[in-house]
């Protein structure tokens, strides 16, 4: 089995978009998500002599932005003294008293379905991982920054036909990848 | 004939003319060389099928990325951090 050691040098090219997904849908606010995950690297680097070598390097940085997230709830509620719960209540006025007829309208997107979301494009960078960097790199920037194919072709010097081709390539990939649990 | 030889595709390039397609970056004539090859050839229609499913499973996803600069700035907190715990740990 491959032993897992920590590099914290390609932390930043390997993870930040990954801790950047799992944090944004928790948080919310990209300034916040950004502080979190420059905490998460920085207490990573300082606590580096804990790691054991069980999990994999993500998995641990995944534990220790888990435990910086739950600390900015805290921050931020420490003020109020306690989380606040805010709950409307029924005016008399309108129709239906029932606290079934108050709930949200279902058609919405409920935080479940963002969540399981989020756990989705996890799964693809997960997979994408898995892919050599040229290919992911070229991937990613036309699939999710959105990057013209004229600007890539220039910038990793190959023509729009091999563009095509590797992107068909990673897609290929990750298709199989995530064919186990999405497809 | 010289028509049809025109359009002939093999499944290689029905493939990457596929991923283009799904991007929206295939032109017309592309277009209709894909639907002709795609009608003749069943594993080109499975292919698309999944391109297809995980284009929309892409998009369900919502992927963000960091910008260049938003890395940039990790990594000079990491730098500083790092330097920071160094001279600590040399004080001790």
């Amino acid at each position: 089995m491959e032993e897992n050691v920590l590099n914290p040098d390609k932390w930043v090219d390997r993870y930040a978009d990954y801790l950047f997904n799992y944090t944004i849908v928790r948080v919310n606010d990209r300034e916040v998500a950004n502080d979190i995950i420059s905490e998460t690297f920085l207490a990573g680097l300082n606590s580096m002599k804990n790691f054991k070598g069980d999990a994999t390097e993500r998995t641990w940085l995944i534990s220790i932005l888990k435990r910086k997230i739950i600390d900015h709830y805290r921050r931020i509620n420490s003020g109020k003294g306690q989380a606040e719960v805010k709950m409307n209540f029924p005016n008399s006025e309108d129709e239906g008293d029932w606290l079934e007829e108050k709930v949200a309208d279902l058609s919405d997107m409920t935080a479940e379905d963002r969540m399981e979301n989020t756990e989705l494009g996890l799964a693809i960078l997960e997979c994408l991982d898995q892919l050599n960097e040229k290919q992911a790199q070229i991937f990613k920037m036309k699939t999710i920054d959105g990057i013209d194919t004229e600007t890539i072709c220039n910038e990793f010097n190959i023509s729009p036909s091999n563009l095509w081709v590797i992107i068909h390539r990673a897609r290929t990939s990750l298709a199989k990848c995530l064919e186990k649990n999405w497809f | 004939m010289k028509g049809l030889s025109l359009m002939k595709l093999s499944c290689a390039e029905a493939a990457s003319l596929c991923t283009k397609a799904e991007y929206r970056e295939a032109n017309l004539k592309e277009k209709l060389r894909l639907k002709l090859h795609i009608y003749l050839c069943r594993t080109c229609k499975d292919y698309q099928h999944n391109n297809k499913k995980l284009s929309s499973l892409l998009k369900k996803a919502n992927l963000k990325s960091c910008s260049s600069s938003e890395k940039e700035n990790f990594r000079k907190k990491m730098n500083n951090g790092n330097s920071q715990a160094s001279q600590e740990q040399k004080k001790h």
